[in-house]
């Protein structure tokens, strides 16, 4: 089943100096489906996470989310089915520094005013499965940034989202984090059967995924699909990105916006 | 570029942060210009504006400078906290620490110059408006405009050194001996916040205390109270922002049911934090609001108190002649002249007054004659008395001792003159206010008052009587210039010591009343501009502190955004955030001066009889309806800054 559906996706940034971020971009997500996007600097990744997080509006082209194109909505319902349908992870993590582990996972629920005690079900499980059980009452500057990440992680899913949209998750974490964060997010991915767009520099994240899909200049370039051995689908992401023809220096871990 | 531009520059592009404090510097330099213009104004100087204006004129100005010493040392902390990256960057350039200190010390000295500047400008050119103002307060022809070297050099010598002093000291909060720290920001460690029970109840506890103690207060423990209850209650005041209120949001956290119920997290979460980081401010501003409201509640109520003058004097001019007075017809067809000159109508009433002890309580009275009361009652058109002989009535000379009169029986002998009274009733009426009669006055039959013509003990036969002569001038308020060259003669006695040599005594309520009114107006005037500063700089810094902040909090409401909070969940949030800012420390101010003003009430009652409820209720809603349009201007300018 496809869940979301991109067609003829277009994105011109006015200005001074008029930029076509997207070019007539098409994309579909299978339900279930762990989705890398790559690309070097300014090709647009971030531009089309955004338009698919519907806090920016494409030029032209559709979306559509579970057969609800979001752009046609007002304002409030945008904000009601982002709150509802979507789930955010970020690369600085955002996390609200004035409240603690537990509380910024609760967040969403909270503000869908569920019950209490499904909360506090829905956290201890969550944090169970992340292994974040032991510092729910830390405050996010007191933790390390691998456990920030997964506390974003579990704010992402606590609502039961019908995607999750990563930017760079790992972009700011060490690389023992960083396996451990992916692995999680695979994990999660198979066995909640949930969907999740990530936008990623590093070939490695990009190898943990289902599909890796490369953009150039806003405009669809390749993609390919893992097969068995995560070893080959690695080194296939490094040919096509070595034929995308980008600078070595685009793909450190250090992203621009 | 020089380090002199370099400090220009920043100043300049850094304006929106200092714009706030510069307009409350500005505001508090005019203010301070305006009360010097008036204070070295000449006509001010030998007119009636006496002392207590002058003095009072002169604590505003010394409260204005202390508080602005605080306010400008708390927020130049404050904002050079907030720029404590910008100041690691240059140490790490490799600038020295004298050269950042010197950087520092011009900014604020440029924008110290240019508001001493600014604000003598307006002071000046608002002080016409200002005299124009006082010139009505205190009823006189003219209050122009002068030039004089002295109101100037006055603000700016104390405003010059004001804000040497703070940079000097400013300069010393910034520490060079860790970058790190400098380029990472003094960023507040959101930890669970602190804080103890004991102090948290502790601080409740005394200010339950003290709001019991001050509605319960009487007149024999007020001034008890007066001394005790001001530390306890800052005390209390100070313990209650600082850790009572982290115990009631720790209540609320601690029940989930109510604490993860939509916003209340939020909301919840960032009170506590900003409380805590802020509970000084809060404190400050919220005895600084205290401190404002008893001093307008307190002088708005003294202009009850000169409203109510008339009914307690209701004589119009009062000469007090001993009856060896040479000059008492001299002065009477003198003053009788000025009235019909002044084209004012009155009646003039001759009373004699006798001075005897009571064997009942050794005490001395002053003694009227049937007659002589029933003249008087007329002119004033009050009720006429009928005694026989053997009886007396008392005269009260206020609306408490009327009271306590009417229940009261006493059989008495005049010690001198053995003429036997029972005193068993009470005139309805206040005539003869203490310091005009004393305490013990009575009324007695006319045979009676024949007998009496044994003097007092101790004192010569002519000494123990006296002659009052009443003018009773409809118009009463405008007596005020009749009878000047008896004032100037009374006060040229007064200041040589020499009153009692005095064969007269000249009284005019008109003058009186205009005294008391327009010194107590003008006292209120001060008293609201003094206080018009402390609000627009309470205001200010709560703006200035969000601004600082302004950063953070955007990246936090665009986080919450992408999260699917709708901008007007957004604003709600804003408002959560702004209102307990600037409603909680009026809260507290408020609770602080209604009890303050229930004692306050008792005092008046004690003095005057009087009620100050409708002087306070209105002081109270214009406070509120002020801080109201405040919240909305600083809310307004700040959800134009998030652009929500």
């Amino acid at each position: 089943m496809t869940l979301l559906k991109i067609e003829d996706l277009t994105k011109v940034y006015e200005g001074k100096v008029t930029h076509r971020a997207l070019n007539q971009f098409s994309l579909e997500v299978e339900k279930g489906e762990f989705v890398a996007i790559m690309g070097p600097s300014g090709s647009g990744k971030t531009t089309l996470l955004n338009v698919i997080s519907t806090i920016d509006r494409p030029t032209s082209g559709s979306i559509e989310l579970d057969g609800v194109n979001p752009h046609e909505l007002d304002k409030t319902k945008l904000a009601y089915f982002r709150r509802k349908e979507l789930g955010f992870i970020f690369q600085d993590f955002n996390l609200l520094q004035m409240l603690n582990v537990e509380e910024n996972m609760v967040l969403p629920l909270t503000l869908a005013d569920v019950k209490v005690s499904e909360m506090q079900k829905r956290v201890n499980y969550i944090a169970k499965e992340l292994g974040i059980t032991g510092i729910l009452e830390k405050r996010p500057n007191e933790i390390s940034g691998g456990q920030a990440q997964k506390t974003a992680i579990g704010r992402a899913l606590i609502h039961q989202p019908s995607l999750i949209l990563a930017d760079e998750p790992t972009g700011n974490l060490d690389s023992k984090s960083t396996k451990d964060v992916l692995e999680l997010l695979g994990r999660i991915n198979k066995r909640e059967n949930t969907t999740i767009v990530m936008v990623t520099h590093d070939p490695i994240a990009a190898s943990f995924c289902d599909r890796v899909l490369f953009i150039k200049d806003g405009e669809y370039f390749n993609e390919i699909y893992r097969d068995d051995q995560r070893q080959t689908f690695f080194q296939g992401i490094l040919n096509v990105l070595s034929l995308l023809g980008g600078n070595v220096g685009d793909f450190t871990s250090v992203r621009l916006p | 570029m020089t380090l002199r531009q370099f400090a220009f520059r920043n100043v300049i592009r850094n304006r929106r942060v200092y714009a706030a404090f510069f307009m409350a510097s500005v505001s508090s330099v005019m203010v301070f210009f305006i009360y010097s213009m008036l204070m070295f104004h000449p006509r001010v100087e030998n007119e009636f504006v006496t002392e207590i204006a002058f003095r009072g004129m002169l604590i505003a100005e010394v409260i204005l400078v202390l508080f602005m010493l605080f306010f400008l040392f708390y927020s130049m902390r404050a904002f050079l906290e907030a720029r404590s990256k910008e100041f690691g960057i240059l140490i790490q350039l490799g600038m020295e620490k004298k050269q950042l200190n010197k950087l520092v010390l011009f900014e604020i000295l440029i924008i110290g110059l240019t508001s001493i500047i600014l604000g003598i400008l307006f002071g000046f050119v608002f002080s016409k408006f200002f005299f124009m103002i006082v010139r009505e307060i205190l009823e006189i022809t003219s209050l122009s405009l002068y030039f004089s070297w002295k109101p100037f050099a006055l603000t700016i010598g104390t405003f010059t050194t004001l804000f040497i002093v703070i940079s000097y000291v400013s300069i010393f909060t910034i520490k060079d001996d860790n970058i790190i720290k400098l380029i990472k920001g003094y960023q507040k460690s959101q930890q669970d916040v602190k804080f103890s029970w004991f102090r948290a109840i502790f601080g409740i506890v005394l200010l339950l205390i003290a709001y019991f103690a001050s509605a319960n207060a009487t007149k024999t423990n007020l001034i008890t109270l007066v001394g005790v209850l001001p530390p306890i209650v800052t005390l209390g005041t100070y313990l209650f922002f600082t850790d009572s209120v982290q115990i009631f949001l720790k209540l609320i956290k601690r029940n989930k049911n109510i604490y993860w119920h939509k916003y209340r997290l939020l909301s919840v979460s960032e009170i506590s934090s900003m409380l805590k980081s802020n509970a000084r401010m809060f404190f400050i501003s919220s005895m600084v609001s205290v401190l404002a409201f008893m001093a307008i509640g307190t002088l708005s109520s003294l202009s009850t108190f000169s409203h109510k003058y008339h009914q307690l004097n209701p004589l119009s001019l009062v000469y007090t002649s001993s009856s060896q007075n040479p000059y008492e017809r001299q002065h009477i067809t003198q003053l009788q002249e000025e009235l019909q000159d002044a084209g004012l109508s009155y009646r003039l009433d001759r009373i004699v007054v006798k001075r005897q002890t009571s064997t009942n309580t050794e005490a001395t009275v002053r003694i009227i004659s049937e007659r002589d009361l029933n003249n008087l009652a007329m002119s004033l058109g009050y009720p006429l008395i009928s005694l026989k002989r053997g009886e007396a009535m008392f005269l009260a000379y206020s609306e408490e001792s009327l009271r306590k009169l009417s229940k009261e029986k006493v059989d008495t002998v005049l010690k001198e003159s053995n003429v036997k009274l029972s005193i068993d009733r009470t005139y309805p009426k206040i005539v003869f206010a203490a310091d005009k009669l004393g305490t013990n006055q009575i009324i007695v039959d006319d045979d009676d008052f024949t007998h009496i013509y044994a003097p007092m003990q101790g004192m010569a036969g002519a000494a123990s009587s006296s002659h009052l002569y009443i003018f009773n001038v409809p118009k009463w308020q405008e007596t005020k210039y009749i009878g000047h060259n008896l004032d100037a003669i009374m006060n040229a006695a007064y200041a040589t010591d020499n009153e009692r040599s005095l064969p007269f005594y000249f009284e005019n309520t008109g003058l009186d009343y205009s005294f008391i009114r327009s010194t107590f107006a003008l006292l209120l005037f001060i008293g609201l501009l003094a206080a018009a500063v402390f609000f627009l700089a309470a205001g200010s810094f709560i703006y200035f502190k969000l601004y600082t902040n302004l950063d953070e909090e955007k990246k936090q409401y665009s986080t919450l955004h992408r999260m699917g909070v709708t901008k007007k969940e957004l604003r709600k949030l804003v408002n959560r955030q702004l209102i307990p800012q600037f409603f909680l420390p009026w809260g507290i101010a408020m609770l602080n001066s209604t009890f303050a003003f229930l004692s306050l009430q008792v005092f008046w009652r004690g003095i005057a009889d009087l009620s100050i409820m409708r002087e306070i209720i209105f002081v109270m809603i214009a406070l509120t309806v002020a801080q109201l349009l405040y919240f909305y201007l600083i809310r307004w300018r700040y959800l134009a800054h998030l652009k929500i």
